[in-house]
């Protein structure tokens, strides 16, 4: 089993998701109305910022199912997190703790995710959907079953996902955006380029030949299970920060938007494909998707069915390519 | 190859929906304004789409053309949804904007946000802790709380035990109806005893048929009377009622906001009063006060629109049928 080869299929899979993204942004140039609305500037300031929480999330969901895992509790620690981070700020902590604190407890309920699918041997599915009730619950019990409002607002957090200075121009991005984007450069190397990352795609691969080859499967996932969970804490303190306050019933849902960005980044659901790249970009054009659809004024039901649409012909190519492919050779 | 499959199937779908949606239909010089509701589905948001589409018409009529986005969060009810409405139409840059708030903070950023773009911004329904927009068009919610809790007093005879399910944490306006319900009971009808007043029903009906039924399984023998402080907890407790029989006057309902179904209920007398809100002229003034605005000309800080008390007795009225049964029809075409 060759590590360094694992997960770079050919050229044209990985660049896939940005041409996805191109056409996306194609499409609206066609139109003359969104064109004038869609590329400006500021517009794509709001999108980048609305594409923080979801790309977030999505690079720790990237190392799940790489690993053959799925995560289904992201929406819910996001919402826990966010009220976390909500009560911090209540009781006085500075920035660095409260940054700090959250991701821990979003890392401590991925690695009770991680510890409990590795040691009884559970499917992950049902193990994080237990958990998605479990953080959902215990956010609305955190928060007494309301939105949580620190009485003197914690500026440094608030401002993370802030756009309100300069709606109109692309600069200056929000600290939220510039810390995505490092932590994307960061992650793409770590699950490329570190022994980690490496066993991430081996455990997808083939979980068995893994562990024959000497690789601890259960600390590696446990550790992968961790790290998820550390960044949707850390979503979940993009989220507050979105809101300017802990709400316990937010992020409903997210998991999968999570999900698809992660799928439509090139990662199979059955493991040992993905990137960090691809994931981000496919978090940007479902984001794009929905500001282009939101803005041209079509009905809420159009674009709850065209996002839908994309996300199966993204996806969807993978499976068609292959069949042309047979017919074209059969043709010849 | 793959790329070229990917863009055919990009561009069938441009073809597919983006001809649908008639290319060139973009205004012509005139105002382009966007009216954010709370949801889209409840037929209070319908009405207030229907007042904001008059005003449109009349606009227009008279030499002022004025182009209505209505939008509502693509979710219903999530915060984060209607924000990333309102960012995405500051960054398209609309002429200004009707804001119905789902929280009376958390959309305090992006309501500044516009006014920073220099895009007014009024207030519809529900209020706002900013001072950063043009104007807050909207019912006197307090007032329609106390109104209710008076009929509620006066039908019980100044004596009794009563409810209040409360709809939704966060929801200015239907706090203050609230408050206005027991601030009444309180001052002019001390007799009257509140059995429970902080349970939260909920965003939707589904979980406010839950909520009331819990409540009823508690306090079911001993209540003579229900307040309700929207349209979702008024038809889901009322249905609770039915299903322990208490409904039909035995125990008194008193029901904030219209549908069909909370009509029914109160020509059926299983209600006995609805306060009423007149959307239709909360979606007209909040259109007509933005223009103003945008013309230049003072608007007030604070437009008040208006409440009534319905009952079987006067629902008949020609003036109740025009606030109960608005022709959305009219404004709103079949489709909707």
């Amino acid at each position: 089993m060759k590590l360094a080869q694992l997960g770079s299929r050919d050229f044209l899979k990985a660049v896939r998701p940005f041409v996805g993204l191109f056409v996306v942004l194609l499409l609206f140039a066609v139109d003359a109305e969104l064109r004038s609305l869609f590329f400006k500037g500021g517009n794509f300031k709001t999108i980048l910022t609305q594409t923080v929480i979801v790309a977030i999330g999505a690079m720790g969901m990237t190392l799940v199912i790489v690993s053959g895992g799925i995560d289904l509790s992201a929406g819910s620690l996001v919402a826990l997190c966010s009220v976390v981070t909500a009560k911090l700020i209540e009781h006085g902590h500075g920035f660095a703790a409260v940054l700090a604190l959250t991701v821990l407890v979003g890392g401590l309920a991925g690695l009770a995710n991680g510890g409990i699918i590795t040691a009884f041997r559970m499917m992950p599915f049902i193990v994080t959907l237990g958990m998605m009730g479990i953080a959902r619950g215990l956010s609305k019990w955190l928060a007494n079953n309301q939105t949580v409002n620190p009485d003197e607002p914690l500026e440094s957090v608030n401002r993370l996902m802030d756009n309100s200075q300069s709606p109109l121009t692309f600069f200056p991005l929000p600290d939220g955006v510039w810390l995505a984007l490092g932590l994307a450069v960061l992650m793409t190397v770590v699950l490329r380029s570190t022994v980690f990352g490496r066993y991430v795609f081996a455990i997808g691969s083939n979980e068995d030949t893994a562990r024959l080859c000497g690789i601890r499967v259960n600390a590696n996932k446990i550790a992968i299970y961790a790290l998820a969970g550390a960044f949707f804490g850390l979503a979940g303190v993009m989220q507050f920060s979105r809101l300017t306050q802990g709400d316990p019933s937010v992020a409903i849902g997210l998991e999968l938007q999570i999900i698809a960005a992660v799928v439509i980044g090139g990662a199979s659901l059955s493991g040992g494909a993905g990137s960090i790249p691809g994931s981000v970009i496919g978090a940007f054009m479902m984001a794009c998707l929905a500001n282009g659809s939101g803005i041209k004024d079509w009905p809420n039901y159009m674009q709850e069915i065209i996002i839908g649409v994309v996300i199966i012909v993204a996806v969807g190519m993978d499976k068609v390519e292959p069949m042309l492919q047979r017919f074209f050779r059969r043709g010849k | 190859m793959k790329s070229l499959l990917l863009g055919a199937a990009c561009v069938a779908l441009v073809f597919v929906f983006g001809c649908g949606s008639q290319p060139g239909d973009s205004s012509g010089g005139g105002l382009s304004i966007v009216v954010i509701p709370k949801g889209t589905t409840h037929e209070f948001w319908k009405s207030i789409h229907a007042g904001a589409k008059k005003a449109e018409q009349e606009l227009s009529a008279a030499g002022q053309p004025v182009k209505i986005i209505w939008k509502g969060p693509l979710k219903e009810d999530d915060r984060d949804e209607q924000i990333k409405v309102v960012e995405n139409f500051i960054a398209r840059e609309v002429d200004g904007m009707v804001l119905a708030p789902l929280d009376d903070k958390a959309l305090i950023r992006p309501v500044e946000t516009a006014a920073n773009a220099d895009i007014p911004v009024v207030i519809i329904d529900s209020g706002l802790q900013s001072e950063k927009y043009a104007s807050f068009v909207a019912t006197d919610n307090y007032l329609g709380g106390r109104m209710g809790g008076a009929h509620l007093g006066k039908l019980l005879g100044g004596n009794g035990n009563v409810l209040l399910l409360r709809y939704a944490v966060g929801s200015a306006s239907t706090t203050k109806r609230e408050n206005g319900f027991l601030d009444e009971l309180k001052e002019n009808f001390p007799g009257i005893k509140v059995l429970s007043s902080d349970q939260y029903a909920g965003a939707t009906r589904d979980l406010a048929y839950t909520a009331s039924q819990n409540l009823l399984s508690r306090y079911g023998n001993e209540v003579n009377g229900v307040f309700c402080p929207n349209e979702s907890v008024s038809v889901s407790m009322t249905k609770a009622l039915r299903d322990i029989g208490k409904a039909g006057g035995e125990v008194k309902v008193i029901g904030f906001d219209t549908s069909v179904q909370s009509l029914r209920d109160l020509e059926s007398g299983d209600v006995q009063g609805l306060v009423v809100q007149n959307p239709v002229k909360m979606g007209y003034l909040g259109v007509m006060t933005l223009v103003d605005h945008l013309d230049g000309k003072p608007v007030a800080k604070r437009i008040d629109t208006g409440v009534v008390l319905v009952t079987r007795e006067n629902m008949t009225e020609p003036d109740m049928q025009a606030l109960l049964n608005p022709p959305l029809e009219k404004y709103l075409g079949t489709g909707n």
